[in-house]
């Protein structure tokens, strides 16, 4: 069971990585907020994972839940920042973001 | 297992595919069919309520909400991303999936199992009964999300 566990937990890893890549190295907002969203994945596999393997499933799901409530949420008002973003400045373009005054 | 590692695989790849693809709306689509292995591999763990909250969540809202914002923001997808950065993806992710590989074999039975009791009930019970403080937020987030939406798209008012 240990080792099923380590398995579910080397792939969240990676999908952390994957995220945390992303948002190190693009310029795109919105490319940016799909990294979030996959270190976000990441997570809720290790939640679901841990609790699969530790007999505690229950609680995992409704931890997991509420992980998923405070995505959307997240997602939602993002989203909004970024098309208001794009309305102010005229681009996706991150680096436009260092210019804003006032 | 083998069917779980497929998922898990297929899962990695399509979350690598969004973050590669340089056209938005393909990125989106692969995300949303990440999150759709990863729902199945939900089910496969003996978490249906989340399974189906990850499945018509994550890949359906989040999904839409990506398209709508790339359909609105069209002009601006054409951001020049660093060329070094999607050259060095592959080379940094072999080497951290070498890593990842040979931390998780080192540790292979040095972690010890917690004798945990199974659980007892329903996943409402639990969720009702153990986790009530986490609705009540739960409840706290949406708001707050619905206000802030409606704070962003406000109507300006005529003295602005």
């Amino acid at each position: 069971m240990n080792n099923t566990w380590l398995v579910y937990m080397a792939f969240a890893a990676v999908l952390v990585f994957t995220g945390i890549y992303a948002l190190l190295s693009m310029r795109n907002l919105i490319k940016l907020f799909i990294g979030i969203e996959v270190i976000s994945k990441g997570v809720s596999l290790a939640l679901v994972a841990t609790g699969f393997t530790r007999n505690h499933i229950l609680v995992a799901q409704a931890l997991a839940v509420t992980f998923i409530v405070i995505e959307v949420s997240v997602v939602a008002t993002a989203l909004a920042i970024i098309i208001n973003t794009y309305r102010h400045t005229g681009s996706l373009d991150v680096r436009k973001l260092t210019k804003l005054k006032g | 297992m083998i069917i779980e590692i497929v998922l898990l695989c297929g899962l990695v790849i399509f979350s690598a595919a969004a973050i590669i693809f340089r056209d938005l709306l393909r990125a989106a689509i692969c995300l949303a069919v990440a999150s759709l292995l990863l729902g199945i591999l939900f089910f496969r763990m003996k978490a249906p309520y989340i399974g189906a909250f990850e499945i018509s969540v994550v890949a359906g809202l989040i999904t839409v909400l990506f398209i709508v914002t790339i359909a609105l923001t069209k002009t601006g997808g054409d951001v020049r991303e660093s060329k070094t950065a999607s050259w060095a993806f592959p080379a940094f992710f072999v080497v951290f999936l070498v890593l990842d590989i040979l931390v998780m074999r080192g540790l292979i039975g040095k972690i010890p199992a917690l004798g945990a009791a199974p659980e007892e009930g329903s996943f409402g019970d639990v969720l009702w009964k153990a986790r009530t403080f986490d609705l009540v937020g739960q409840i706290g987030v949406i708001f707050a999300g619905v206000l802030a939406v409606l704070a962003l798209f406000r109507k300006r008012g005529k003295d602005e």
